[in-house]
């Protein structure tokens, strides 16, 4: 049984050898030098190397460190130049980007219109790609010298900046030989994609040349995916990676208490959402669903289920982002909701709550108490735990009453999502839902001038929130924790993880 | 049954099997706690028996739940689940074997073949599918649970048919004019009911560890009705800082498991024709 | 198997797309996944493919689904034989010693530690290992796929059951052996106890030991998956679950097809054995 000894042997002399290097003194200030790796642990795996063909917040994180988007959205959702300096609308239905100089491709290909031109209008035509209906609605992508583009719309496309958060730029050269071109692709990022284990883990290098200075500050980065809570918080304890995202409150206290280990959260542009299934006789008069919301104690779940790491909800659109306005918490009342339920005649309800298997956290828990809930005002609930694919089947069918689901502002614009859910085209297969007031809102909210589009989304969320088609019980918290050996990690509210501005000591 | 009494591993095993079982049958009496209704200012609390402060004698789950009375109900669920796949598993097994190994040929080799293909879907798989198409009942489970493991009995009923069918006393009832079915009934049955019985107690044991894992998969039982695999399932995620609600659960899944395995071990000794008294 | 993939519930299209994507998208991927022609028509495409060693692109990679499923074969291979060979190993040690003493203290503690070995859930294990081995000592990484070093803990989670049936079925066999008539001969012939064991007993408690491992080898497939989950073992298992969640068919298709053929080698060759070990049974 020689492995003990010798790890044990190994641990000590590399204890020794740190105990050494600490007590020779304190290390110089590595300012601008750039130094060191840093291994992330993620909790989904990357699907794919192409920014137009996958739709999740994590390969989205992942891949803006390979390439850059136009425009990018801070930590407090304001939009800001990436590999566009500056942008603005024309028209209701064009918009003009004037690109930024000097920036060139790890392959040293320089960035110009061409680039642009070439991944818009590849991501609108290739509709194989998994991106491609978001840029359907683009008319014409025009070069305008090497360093501007305009676009042209079919309908005012106000979000499309916020869209272009995660759309990062291709080199023109890619369109060649697209399936060669993903095997090693090439970006203007501050990192070079190295290698890809399918499934396991990402290898990234330093861009040397990146047109930010002072950027990246680490030599590598390695990306490795593990699906699996307890197994990614226990290799953040042993010291093997540096930072885990996608932490669920339980695991808060026992991170705190490791040692080297810093717990970071913050509330997520996420809001939590149970939509009824509005073609359905049994929540399809406004009173039960109303009773529902009232017999439903969100505080309970906040503080008791998800350990305070939740907020309360005062709008559909969660704050911070366009749209977003307060309209006072929901009540919780179950005598007004026994109340409205007798009013509706509703007296021996049941309802079929269905959750996709292990997608949110806590889920089945909260289920559990919304049903023991619903329980005490006389609503019987059946939970229907089921497989996403089958849970989504089901959605479609219409073979639910309320079924638990969630958004994440992605990209950080409301349109999709009202657009997509709010609409009589959008929810036909969905919600069921209709309401001609909110579809010419929705519509109108489309236009690029922001004050225009605050207003109209405020009247929807007044209409949302009157009308109840979905209970919005909390908005999530982010909660990461990293090593402390980790410098300038910003805890993001779009659960990104983003380390190009990080540095390890 | 007095032979039965002769080993103490058959005693061992049957007693604690038993005593499972009754508490379990009698969960409602065992346990005054509600096992359903959640109580979210006690959750997480550790067992009285460990020196926790709360009341609950083994603790309380994520949502508060007594731990006692869920363990006693589940096992009602669990148990009573694994009894019936067995059940079932042994009929079908038995009969097919019996059918593959008497009347041989053709029938054999199909039944050989479909044994084969099964086996080499993974019951996961299996029970994925069949859940999708079914949705999560208590029969759709007891049926995957049986799917699962008839071959076994029908591999060892049809292995000593083979061997039984050329042994002597056998050959000479058959020329004396004796019809299948008879030979069947007299002589090969009787043989098989040993290995059988062997069988059927380690495999209960099997049952009762695939039920748990099915419903650890969310392929089972659904919330919040306990079954001792969904209160696995439950506690995974609290290993790290609550780990009762999982090791309990996975305690009493290995005391059965002895329990039925000591008796199995205990029925071959015992009713091995080979061992003499 | 084709037509109950593309029968179970579940649209591949809106696995891949958001939730939020309008149906015009998943009607539009799924045309170009080829899921819109009629069942007999994808069956026809299939199999010419398949002739022509083509499996098809996974719908979740974009990448051939035969590269997808051959990259995670070593990694499937290395757990596999090691927890094999640990099963074999252990299993056997184990089960001698407990059929040699039996009746003892160490036959009962043998027993308990099988029973053990094989009730105590897969998951229970690993995560334990994980958090004794790797975060409190330290002696061992807690995951991942990069070493010798990093298959240790996962075998070993995955060899405790299996090892815990060998051992038993070990047992019980040589117990059954021992007591018969020509070993006692052999004994009453002086043999050492050792050599009774080792050459006679042994060679005659392997013939159902192998028809057990030969099926154990569909349960080490099937229980690495939550052994490879915990660990983020790159391996098969996973794989399978992922693509059965996701509805990537070229992908479970390959997976389905490649270790049927497996398994129908192995228990071949187990068949073949068990024919070459004990004459009586012959076929017919």
């Amino acid at each position: 049984m020689g492995i003990p000894h010798l790890s044990r042997r190994q641990f000590v002399a590399g204890g020794a050898a740190a105990l050494t290097a600490a007590a020779a003194g304190p290390r110089p200030a590595a300012a601008q030098a750039r130094r060191g790796e840093i291994i992330a642990g993620l909790s989904e795996r990357m699907l794919t190397l192409d920014p137009a063909n996958h739709y999740s917040i994590s390969s989205t994180s992942v891949l803006r460190h390979v390439y850059d988007p136009l425009v990018d959205v801070t930590n407090d959702d304001k939009f800001v130049p990436a590999l566009a300096e500056s942008w603005r609308a024309t028209s209701n239905t064009a918009w003009r980007f004037t690109l930024r100089r000097g920036v060139s491709f790890h392959d040293g290909t320089p960035f110009t219109a061409d680039s642009v031109v070439f991944t818009l209008k590849r991501v609108r035509d290739n509709t194989k790609l998994i991106k491609s209906f978001v840029y359907q609605d683009i008319e014409d992508v025009q070069k305008d010298g090497d360093y501007a583009v305009t676009v042209t719309t079919k309908r005012p496309f106000g979000s499309l900046p916020a869209h272009l958060t995660m759309l990062g730029m291709l080199p023109p050269g890619a369109g060649a030989n697209e399936d060669a071109f993903f095997t090693k692709p090439v970006g203007s990022g501050p990192f070079r994609f190295v290698s890809w284990t399918h499934g396991d883990h990402v290898e990234l290098a330093a861009n040397p040349k990146y047109w930010k200075a002072g950027i990246p500050k680490v030599d590598k980065l390695t990306v490795r995916f593990i699906p699996e809570l307890s197994t990614r918080v226990s290799a953040l304890r042993a010291g093997e990676i540096h930072v885990i995202d996608r932490v669920w409150p339980d695991m808060v206290q026992t991170l705190r208490a490791t040692p080297g280990v810093k717990v970071l959260d913050t509330p997520a542009i996420e809001a939590q959402r149970w939509h009824f299934q509005l073609a359905r006789d049994s929540v399809k008069d406004p009173r039960v669903r109303k009773a529902v919301s009232l017999a439903i104690d969100r505080n309970v779940i906040i503080k008791d289920l998800l350990l305070g790491y939740a907020r309360p909800v005062v709008c559909p659109v969660p704050p911070g982002l366009l749209g977003h306005t307060n309209l006072g918490q929901k009540p919780y009342d179950p005598e007004k909701a026994r109340q409205l339920l007798k009013q509706a005649g509703a007296t021996n309800l049941t309802l079929d709550f269905v959750l996709m298997k292990d997608l949110y956290p806590k889920q089945l828990e909260i289920a559990q108490a919304v049903a023991a809930m619903l329980g005490d005002v006389g609503i019987k609930v059946n939970i229907r735990n089921l497989e996403i694919a089958t849970a989504r089947e089901q959605r479609t069918a219409g073979n639910y009453d309320l079924f638990f689901s969630g958004w994440a502002q992605m990209p950080h614009d409301p349109d999709w999502y009202f657009g997509q859910w709010f609409t009589k085209a959008g929810a036909e297969k969905l919600t069921r839902f209709s309401d001609p007031r909110v579809e010419q809102l929705i519509a109108e909210g489309r236009v690029p001038d922001p004050k225009v589009r605050q207003q109209k989304y405020e009247e929807i969320d007044r209409l949302l929130w009157e009308d109840e088609p979905e209970i919005w019980p909390y908005y999530t918290v982010a909660i990461y924790a990293i090593s402390d050996k980790l410098r300038n990690f910003e805890a993001r509210r779009d659960y990104y993880v983003l380390l190009h501005e990080v540095g390890i000591a | 049954m007095r032979r039965l009494l002769r080993s103490p591993t058959a005693l061992a095993g049957g007693v604690i099997l038993a005593a499972m079982i009754l508490a379990a049958v009698a969960a409602p009496l065992l346990a005054t706690a509600d096992p359903v209704k959640p109580s979210f200012a006690r959750r997480l609390q550790s067992p009285r028996l460990l020196g926790g402060a709360s009341a609950a004698v083994l603790g309380t789950d994520n949502l508060g739940r007594d731990i006692l009375a869920r363990l006693l109900h589940g096992g009602r669920v669990s148990l009573g689940l694994a009894a019936a796949a067995v059940a079932l598993a042994a009929a079908a097994g038995v009969t097919i074997g019996l059918a593959a190994g008497v009347v041989g040929g053709r029938l054999d080799d199909l039944v050989m073949r479909l044994a084969d293909v099964q086996l080499a879907f993974p019951v996961i798989m299996l029970a994925i599918a069949i859940v999708a198409v079914v949705g999560t009942s208590a029969v759709a489970l007891v049926g995957v649970l049986a799917l699962s493991g008839w071959v076994l009995y029908a591999r060892t009923v049809r292995a000593t048919v083979l061997t039984i069918r050329q042994l002597e006393y056998v050959e000479a009832a058959r020329t004396l004019g004796a019809g299948d079915l008879r030979v069947v009934a007299r002589h090969i049955l009787p043989n098989t009911l040993a290995p059988i019985l062997v069988i059927v107690s380690s495999q209960f044991a099997t049952m009762v560890l695939l039920e748990s894992g099915l419903s650890f998969l969310g392929l089972g039982v659904q919330p919040p009705q306990p079954s001792w695999g969904a209160m696995l399932a439950e506690g995974r995620d609290y290993l790290s800082n609550a780990w009762w609600l999982a090791t309990i659960p996975g305690l009493a899944i290995s005391l059965v498991v002895l329990g039925a395995n000591l008796l199995g071990d205990g029925l071959r000794d015992v009713l091995d024709p080979r061992r003499g008294a | 198997m084709f037509v109950v993939l593309r029968v179970i519930p579940g649209d591949p299209a809106k696995m891949l797309l958001p939730e939020g994507a309008p149906q015009s998208a998943v009607d539009e991927l799924n045309r170009h996944l080829g899921l819109r022609e009629p069942l007999w028509v994808q069956y026809g495409i299939f199999l010419r493919s398949v002739a022509r060693g083509d499996f098809g692109q996974s719908f979740q990679y974009r990448s051939p689904a035969l590269r997808v499923v051959v990259e995670r074969v070593p990694a499937t291979i290395q757990l596999a034989t090691t927890a094999m060979l640990l099963t074999v190993l252990a299993g056997v040690s184990l089960g001698v010693v407990a059929a040699v003493r039996a009746g003892t203290a160490w036959d009962y503690a043998g027993t308990v530690l099988a029973v053990l070995g094989q009730s105590l859930p897969n998951f229970w294990l690993g995560i334990m290992l994980i958090l004794l081995f790797g975060v409190t000592l330290r002696w061992l990484p807690t995951s991942g796929f990069q070493g010798w070093t990093y298959l240790v803990l996962p075998s070993v989670t995955l060899a405790a059951f299996p090892t815990a049936l060998v051992a038993r079925l070990t047992r019980s066999s040589l117990l059954e052996i021992l007591g018969q008539e020509y070993i006692r001969t052999g004994r009453a012939k002086g043999l050492g106890e050792r050599a009774v064991v080792l050459r006679h007993a042994l060679k005659n408690a392997t013939i159902p030991l192998l028809t057990v491992l030969g099926l154990q080898i569909g349960t080490l497939l099937g229980g690495a998956v939550i052994t490879e989950s915990i660990f983020a073992w790159p391996g098969m298992g996973k794989l399978v679950v992922d693509a059965i969640f996701f509805r990537d068919f070229p992908v479970v298709q390959t997976i389905l097809i490649l270790s049927a053929t497996i398994f129908v080698v192995i228990n071949l060759v187990v068949d073949l054995l068990y024919t070459v070990l004990d004459p009586r049974i012959r076929y017919g």
